[in-house]
């Protein structure tokens, strides 16, 4: 997504993602981690892939950071937003991890197998990669689907859709 | 509360909720879909992974377009309906009621859709049980006439409790009070839960092996065995006509209908016994009898007759009416053999009258709504048809007689029984016969049979029919799905459904211990759901009547047309030939 246009108070987005999104569809976070470094990116290009093998996609563009990261791990969490969980999708989607430290701002906590999860999302799911086809500017990640955690606090919200960040 | 997740469900990655749409070799195909998503931006493209074992995967695999509907909150009920709906039922879009339309694209889309894209398949990449197509958006039409509406989400179709908004209160209600997550935590430290494994869950509940989907496409991707489907509601008569009885046997239970059939129906009775026909020609309120057949149809206050003959005289009745322009309702079965079958067809056709045969089993309103509800998927895919009509009976005449007769009891009764199957479970490809030993000896047809039929489309049927021992209390028609069992009652004005899943009921006494007490708490009426077709007659006679007087009046084709009880004497006369060669026999497709 692109860079974050406002200030402050309500953030104020100019992503093309949204502008020029054709389809309705929930909004995630792509969480990487490599070393010492971890990145979250707002996402809306993920879904399921089979149910045998267990697996998922998300399409990232390439010019993104978390794609860089991504080149360097073949491990990634995907967690699913809930409707009341827009401010984060607007930061995390408007403003680049090599610009700042976006997880930092975040509540996030390691499962036991070491990979970030998010607190009060509908859902996190750990996955590994295990195929990556070239779209053009953007890579489809299929990604095997390890674990995942649900917050029952807040399975009685809804996704988070784009068209929740366009109002 | 953090809670591990089970299933892929459980990530929550299904979002929105859409139809996708294909024009299929035999129609449209399509698929309820909440996995698929944009997936580039320039050029704008999104990807779709439909189940390799519905009708739409091979659709598109074959034209590589398709639309993408993604359905409004208000289709709850369709999504629902759609993911009951069996795999293999033909046109569910009608099933589901959606209205599809056709624009220049030529690729059908759903009217009512939030939003349409209309797609052509890029490329496709193997991905285990599913593939995913990766497609280009050719154009993305939005429906201004529900322009803010939300999209449906899967969440909201998993719930399919018939009071969703009190249920997800009632849920939300025990969530944030904590109690949810407090009988979670007590349950697991009485019962702990196995460690959570998405992979084999998921794979347990919906996954499949390459193996596993050859044999799940085996008996056809499609069920289209069925051809006929009966009548949405009786007929109803416009126009005041003249309807002859012949025959003062069976012929006084035409009466009887007729009369409930429409006041506007005036009555005639022909018969050979004067004082019998006469008598009958009181009772029931005609307006004249006739003692002679040709003196019958020629009468000019006469439309129409009705044949309750002898089976050996079918065919020269219904020349005599045909000749005289006469429309004629003829019992079952339509003749004793195909050759007598095609020659009163033809002598209708050429005279331009109607000939229908009367087989109440197409009416009977049990039977109509166990089709619907093995359309609409409540027992899943139909598996097997077992019929059983039993009843010690004694012919005499010309019943006893197995050359006007046709046969024995499987030409008498089977008729009803192979048109029941039709019906319910489709054409049959094959039947094996046998039967027990002769008891009637005052009889020269069969006294008793038993067939086996078998369709390349995966389903079994089987016939056990006997005038010399009884049924006892036992349905003439069970219909074994995957998902439950139908039970037909002869004679009777309900019909029982009996899901496989438990019922309220049974669930809370599953759990009673001990399990002594338990097998005497469980009695087998508890997961029975008796339905009530609300339909003034339940035998089908009413309504096989109601749709030959509307037809007559109407000068319009019957529902049924008189190539139904060909088809119907084709197959029984398969079952001689397998009974006479003690092996399976070919049925034909039907033409």
């Amino acid at each position: 997504m692109e860079r974050w246009q406002g200030q402050q108070g309500e953030p104020k987005l100019s992503s093309p993602y949204i502008e020029n999104s054709i389809i309705e569809s929930a909004v995630g976070l792509v969480l990487v981690k490599t070393g010492e470094v971890a990145n979250a990116m707002t996402v809306s290009f993920f879904s399921e892939v089979a149910h045998h093998p267990t697996a998922l996609w998300v399409s990232i563009a390439k010019a993104s950071y978390t794609h860089s990261l991504l080149d360097q791990t073949s491990e990634f969490s995907l967690v699913v937003l809930n409707q009341n969980q827009k401010q984060i999708a607007l930061r995390c989607g408007t403003a680049s991890g090599r610009d700042q430290d976006k997880c930092s701002h975040l509540e996030l906590y390691q499962n036991h197998a070491g990979f970030l999860f998010l607190e009060n999302a509908l859902a996190s799911t750990s996955c590994r990669v295990q195929q990556r086809l070239d779209l053009g500017d953007h890579t489809l990640f299929v990604g095997e689907i390890l674990e995942s955690e649900l917050e029952s606090r807040t399975s009685h919200l809804r996704q988070l859709l784009i068209s929740d960040l366009k109002n | 509360m953090r809670w591990p997740g089970r299933t892929i469900w459980d990530t929550r990655i299904q979002g929105v909720c859409g139809i996708l749409t294909v024009a299929g070799d035999e129609g449209i195909e399509i698929f309820g879909s909440a996995s698929f998503a944009q997936v580039s931006l320039d050029p704008p493209r999104v990807i779709v992974n439909p189940n390799r074992t519905y009708g739409f995967e091979p659709a598109l695999r074959q034209t590589g377009r398709f639309a993408l509907n993604v359905l409004p909150a208000n289709s709850r009920k369709q999504m629902i309906q759609w993911m009951r709906i069996r795999r293999r039922e033909p046109q569910k879009e009608k099933q589901l009621g959606l209205k599809m339309v056709e624009d220049h694209h030529q690729i059908p889309f759903v009217a009512d859709s939030l939003r349409t894209l209309f797609c052509e398949v890029e490329s496709t990449q193997d991905s285990g049980d599913r593939k995913l197509y990766i497609a280009r958006v050719i154009e993305s039409r939005v429906n201004r006439a529900l322009e803010g509406q939300l999209p449906l989400l899967f969440s909201q179709v998993t719930d399919d409790s018939t009071h969703p908004r009190l249920r997800r209160l009632f849920r939300t209600t025990l969530l944030l009070s904590g109690a949810l997550d407090g009988s979670k935590k007590l349950k697991q430290k009485f019962r702990p839960a196995q460690p959570a494994n998405i992979a084999k869950t998921t794979y347990d509940e919906a996954g499949a092996t390459e193996p596993e989907i050859e044999t799940i496409l085996k008996p056809g991707i499609t069920d289209r065995s069925r051809y006929l489907t009966p009548p949405a509601a009786p007929a109803i008569l416009t126009r005041s006509i003249g309807v002859c009885v012949v025959g003062t046997g069976w012929g006084q239970t035409h009466t009887q209908y007729l009369r409930m059939a429409s006041p506007r129906v005036r009555l005639f009775v022909c018969g050979r016994n004067q004082a019998k026909t006469e008598r009958i020609a009181k009772i029931s309120g005609a307006e004249g009898c006739f003692f002679d057949l040709e003196q019958a149809v020629n009468d000019e206050r006469v439309n129409a007759v009705t044949l309750a003959l002898p089976h050996d005289v079918h065919r020269s009745a219904v020349e005599l009416a045909a000749s005289a322009g006469k429309h004629a309702l003829v019992e079952k079965p339509i003749a004793t053999d195909l050759a007598d079958a095609d020659a009163m067809i033809a002598a209708a056709k050429r005279a331009g009258t109607i000939l229908m045969v009367a087989e109440d089993m197409h009416f009977r309103p049990a039977v109509r709504e166990a089709v619907q509800m093995i359309s609409s998927g409540a027992i899943g895919e139909p598996l097997y048809f077992m019929a059983h009509s039993a009843g010690v009976r004694r012919p005499s005449g010309w019943a006893a007689d197995k050359d006007r007769l046709g046969g024995g009891v499987l030409m008498d009764i089977g008729v009803h029984y192979v048109r029941a199957l039709r019906l319910l479970m489709g054409e049959p490809d094959s039947v094996f016969a046998s039967r027990s030993m002769q008891i009637n000896t005052k009889m020269s047809g069969e006294d008793s049979a038993q067939l086996v039929f078998s369709s390349r489309f995966g389903w079994e049927g089987h016939m056990l029919l006997s005038w010399s021992s009884q049924r006892g209390h036992l349905p003439d028609i069970v219909i074994a799905g995957e998902r439950g069992t139908i039970y037909l009652w002869p004679g009777a004005r309900y019909f029982d459904f009996y899901p496989v899943k438990p019922r309220f009921l049974t669930q809370m006494i599953s759990y009673v211990r001990p399990y002594s007490l338990q097998t005497r708490l469980m009695k087998p009426g508890l997961q029975r759901v008796r339905l009530h077709p609300s339909d003034r007659d339940h035998t089908g006679y009413l309504g096989e009547m109601q749709e030959f007087v509307a037809a007559v009046s109407e000068d319009r084709a019957p529902v049924t047309p008189p190539e139904d009880g060909r088809r119907d004497l084709e197959i029984i006369t398969r079952c001689y030939e397998a009974l006479a060669l003690g092996r399976p026999v070919e049925i034909d497709s039907i033409r």
